[in-house]
């Protein structure tokens, strides 16, 4: 199941006091500590793999290729980092390739589905059922056999090899994911907001900014989230693309990386210092901004 | 309003990048190698002719092995090529025939060192009398052996085996040896390492193993079910780690210097990387045998380089390969990491005197051989394809060994047909 | 609602994301119907085929593996992550602070990325090197390390499951605690006062009052899974012999390294058939449901 697919939901008003009357009620008393376990246990559980990862990333090069694996290292050191980092065209350029393609996969993004979600929430638009079932035409399709005669498509407009060609593909992954979700983000807004305003003479791009655009911004930002965890671990679509070392993207090098010791074989410690790289930005975004779009989630409604 | 300096910022920001994707500059030469392979070496030849060529210094990009032969498919459909490449040497006939490598016969065709390049890679690199590329460097493989194992199970270090019979004797007596020790060593799971290392079983016991074209009949000779058999029995009897079956090759170079292996058919890089692995293991190399003794073999693999059709530089390659064959450059890169010279007259070297397992497993690219067809990776190289299918099915199951085999030649003749 | 000429400018806002769809999505789709009616191979010229290529498909049995595969994936782990993500949102559905970390904490794989953690579970589930092994062996579960990839086609399966599951599980598991909030407290009360237990609450107010976010959720893990890739080229390649091969990895195989453009065009078109029948037969079902 990928990040891109599901539904989304924002609302437009922050956090309503939740229900809890209803949940509370379920569980009395002593059950409540069992509960409590349970969750610690869950959390626990949940951790661990990632907890892992960044310990052995820890691990002195020797220590990581140990057989059997040790559990905690016995000794921190940043060897698989410092290899990372001089990794043929060096982490930085890979890095910020990466990044380069995931903000302008969020600006494309953003740039279109705003509008659009706008358009088709609040406008009686002749075709609207068809027009919304060819903007998420994308998601049923599987996107790596559109790869190739995109690549021709992007030769022709000298697209291929740059992070722009990268950002429309990502772009067009992740439209309509975004494209749902700002829909439903602005069909939250009330009428009563809007009516006002025109009745106050704004024209519709007023209405737009002043009125409708505070009140999607946890949308937005949930848009934001899942075009730049689409966007920083593609993989195939780089692949395809990229043609120079020094556009590579990140996901491009942990693929590398297994298979980076002389003859092909994987350098665990340094595969492990990439994932933690590669994690570290996507955990960044998700708990800076953690209260917009769970609150987005939460108090939403399912369409 | 905030959104408006966040967008205006963003724009910003994308010029700037889009400024970065711009091409390089035009001095420099691209070239494209394979990732995976022997990376150190390709690094060390383009770091000496960088070192020597200031003004046309090689960009180097590895491009994931897996992903190689479509990218390259796909630039030289586009037109968008590096000006060099260096590739797995097998899927040489396969672009030449497709005619998207450059000709460069009348170039190189006279010079001296091509005479005395190792025959595998040279004869890759020609198609219909045509010269396509020269060697970017060897690997061969050849039987590796643990003379402590051998002592311990009183076994003659300095006989290594010279038939399969011999090595199933051998490997019976050194997996007896109990703990965690084998006798022997059979990947499960990789076609790649198989065709290097029970392939040369299959060619020194007379039997052929690809067809070059439709015509031609692929697993030709009693010597395939041999090997295959004598593989199954090897496996059924315990001469090999459980876990061999789920290699798929990433961890096949790590094998022989745990130590725990009595004998394994592997590459001359296994020797720095055993020595590396386990300074104090004594061992020994001796060629790969067939089923009856007397017979020996072996897989001249690597990579060559060759200039795509479309390059822009194609004199400025040609110099870089005249730069790999010339004398010094086979000294002073080659043997000095003690990697095959890829020019057979120059094995005779002071690195490798020094390094006497190194002229042992040199030995190897007399008898190389390397697989000519036009379809390497859908019949040999592929993890899906029939090779690996057959061995699988050979190592692992009870089927009978005809049936296999037939199977696996219907499915060869298909694909080569295609 | 804006009406009259408005009903233009609605259009004018939907029309960057349209023509956006249009040429990097809608034209590249084009291309590929055209592809998947000719064999080519990159470095040949194209052939026109017909319906070839899907002819070859009907009589391909790799085809027919990688469909059924697919489908088994897809059948075994949709329930897996409905009922755990249910429980789970019912035992985290209350908002206090260990519930809502809960919470969060099991929501926080869901925004690494998929080839992130199909490496880092490719690593844990690791022969030699890997952890899951090294534990099951300290608690004496097993003697000996297991292979789990490349061995045996159902327990690599297997072990793809248990890495899907722990990353995605936390997407459903958010939707559905965002259902259970929406349902009205008074009814379960009412049903309290009435007798009914924790689990008979569960089962006949919450659950029918949750159904349609459940239903939602069904069908995006149902279409996710069908076309699952990245987990499968990463940690098992297909391999045994194919027989982890999904649909869509067998497309990337034809379109790729084996450069069948045309065959692979054809099968991905064959896909969004199947996916489109899938989603038509789950948005039945549930309108009857609600019937």
């Amino acid at each position: 199941m990928s990040a891109s697919s599901g539904t989304a939901l924002a609302s437009a008003f922050p956090q309503r006091t939740p229900q809890t009357g209803f949940a509370s009620r379920l569980v009395q008393g002593r059950q409540k500590y069992l509960i409590s376990a349970v969750c610690v246990a869950l959390s626990t559980v949940m951790l661990l793999p990632l907890v892992a990862s960044v310990l052995a990333s820890l691990k002195s090069t020797q220590e990581a290729a140990a057989v059997p694996p040790t559990y905690f290292p016995h000794s921190l050191s940043i060897d698989s980092y410092e290899r990372l980092w001089n990794y043929q065209a060096g982490l930085p350029t890979y890095f910020s390739n990466s990044l380069g393609a995931a903000l302008l996969t969020i600006l494309f993004c953003l740039a279109l589905t705003v509008p659009a979600g706008y358009g088709l929430a609040k406008f009686r638009i002749p075709g609207k059922e068809a027009l919304f079932v060819v903007l998420l035409l994308g998601l049923i399709v599987p996107y790596q056999a559109l790869l190739t005669p995109m690549f021709f498509f992007f030769v022709q407009l000298n697209l291929h090899n740059s992070l722009l060609g990268l950002a429309i593909i990502h772009t067009a992954i992740q439209l309509p994911f975004s494209i749902y979700v700002m829909r439903n983000a602005f069909e939250a807004v009330p009428r009563e907001l809007e009516e006002a305003a025109i009745m106050d003479g704004c024209n519709s791009f007023e209405v737009l900014l002043h009125i409708c655009l505070p009140a999607v911004v946890p949308a937005m930002i949930t848009v934001s989230l899942f075009a730049f965890i689409t966007s920083w671990n593609e993989l195939l679509a780089a692949l395809v693309i990229m043609n120079k070392d020094s556009s590579f993207t990140l996901p491009l090098i942990l693929t590398a990386a297994r298979q980076q010791t002389s003859i092909g074989g994987t350098d665990w410690g340094m595969l492990q210092a990439g994932i933690t790289i590669s994690i570290i930005p996507c955990m960044a975004f998700y708990l800076l901004l953690q209260k917009y779009y769970m609150a987005g989630f939460l108090s939403g409604a399912v369409k | 309003m905030s959104l408006q300096i966040k967008i205006c910022c963003r724009s910003a920001l994308a010029g700037l990048i889009a400024l970065v994707a711009l091409p390089a500059i035009a001095e420099d030469l691209q070239m494209w190698e394979r990732s995976g392979g022997n990376a150190s070496m390709v690094d060390a030849l383009v770091a000496a002719w960088n070192a020597k060529n200031p003004d046309r210094t090689i960009k180097l990009t590895y491009i994931p092995h897996t992903e190689m032969v479509p990218k390259i498919a796909q630039a030289i459909a586009t037109g968008d090529v590096p000006d060099l490449m260096g590739m797995d040497l097998i899927y040489g006939p396969q672009f030449e025939a497709a005619g998207q490598l450059v000709d460069i016969t009348d170039k190189i065709k006279d010079w001296p060192e091509l005479k005395t390049a190792s025959p595998g890679h040279v004869a890759v690199s020609t198609y219909d009398g045509k010269l396509y590329g020269v060697p970017l460097y060897a690997d061969v493989s050849a039987l590796f052996y643990n003379k402590d194992l051998f002592r311990k199970a009183g076994l003659d270090p300095e006989k290594p085996p010279t038939s399969l019979a011999e090595i199933r004797g051998y490997a019976d007596k050194i997996t007896a040896l109990g703990g965690d020790v084998k006798g022997y060593f059979l990947p499960g799971n990789c076609a790649g390492c198989n065709i290097f290392t029970v392939g040369p079983l299959m060619w020194a016991s007379g039997a052929t193993i690809e067809p070059k074209d439709a015509n031609e009949e692929p697993l030709s000779g009693d010597g395939v079910k041999e090997v295959l058999q004598w593989a199954r029995d090897m496996i059924k009897a315990g001469n090999v780690h459980e876990d061999a079956r789920a290699e798929t090759g990433e961890t096949f170079h790590l094998r022989f210097g745990s130590g725990k292996i009595g004998m394994m058919g592997t590459g001359n890089f296994n020797i720095t990387l055993a020595k590396e692995q386990n300074p104090s293991m004594d061992f020994g190399i001796a060629l790969l045998p067939g089923v009856k003794g007397g017979e020996v073999s072996s897989f001249a693999g690597g990579d060559i380089v060759t200039i795509p059709n479309g390059s822009k530089r194609v004199d400025d390659a040609v110099d870089f390969m005249k730069f790999l064959l010339s004398d010094e450059t086979q000294v002073e890169v080659y043997a000095k990491m003690l990697n095959m010279t890829t020019r057979g007259d120059m094995a005779e070297n002071k690195y490798f005197q020094a390094e006497p397992k190194v002229q042992d497993v040199a030995k190897a690219i007399a008898v190389a051989k390397t697989p000519y067809t036009l379809k390497f990776f859908e019949l040999i190289n592929s993890p899906q394809g029939p090779w690996l299918q057959m061995l699988q099915r050979a190592y692992y199951e009870d089927t009978d060994l005809d049936t296999i085999i037939s199977d696996t030649k219907a499915q060869m003749k298909a694909i080569a047909a295609e | 609602m804006h009406t009259g000429a408005s009903k233009y400018i609605g259009l004018l806002y939907v029309t960057p994301a349209l023509a956006f769809v249009l040429v990097f999505t809608a034209y590249p789709l084009g291309q590929m119907v055209w592809m998947s009616l000719h064999n080519w191979s990159l470095i040949a010229p194209k052939k026109y085929v017909g319906a070839g290529n899907f002819i070859k498909a009907w009589n391909d049995p790799q085809f027919w593996t990688s469909l059924e595969f697919t489908l088994k994936y897809t059948a075994l782990i949709t329930p897996i992550l409905m009922i755990s993500g249910y429980l789970i949102a019912l035992l985290t559905a209350e908002n206090r602070p260990l519930r809502q970390i809960t919470r969060s904490i099991v929501f926080a794989p869901v925004v690494i990325g998929l080839g992130a953690s199909s490496l880092l579970w490719y690593w844990l589930f690791s022969y030699d090197f890997g952890l899951i092994n090294r534990v099951l062996i300290d608690v004496g579960v097993i003697a000996k390390p297991i292979v789990w990839f490349g061995a045996d086609a159902d327990r690599s399966m297997w072990a793809v499951v248990v890495s899907i599951v722990w990353k995605v599980l936390g997407f459903g598991t958010i939707l559905f605690v965002a259902a259970i909030h929406a349902v009205p407290g008074e009814i379960g009360e009412a049903a309290m006062v009435d007798g009914a237990s924790y689990w008979q609450r569960v089962r006949l107010i919450t659950l029918p009052l949750t159904a349609k976010t459940i239903l939602l959720v069904t069908l995006v893990s149902v279409i996710g899974s069908l076309l699952a890739f990245d987990q499968f080229y990463i940690m098992t390649a297909g391999q045994p012999r194919n027989l982890t091969s999904t649909s869509v990895f067998l497309i990337y195989l034809n379109s790729f390294p084996y450069r069948k453009l045309g065959y692979g065009a054809a099968l991905s078109l064959i896909l969004a058939g199947v996916i489109l029948v899938c989603t038509v037969l789950q948005m039945l079902t549930s309108r009857r449901s609600h019937a």
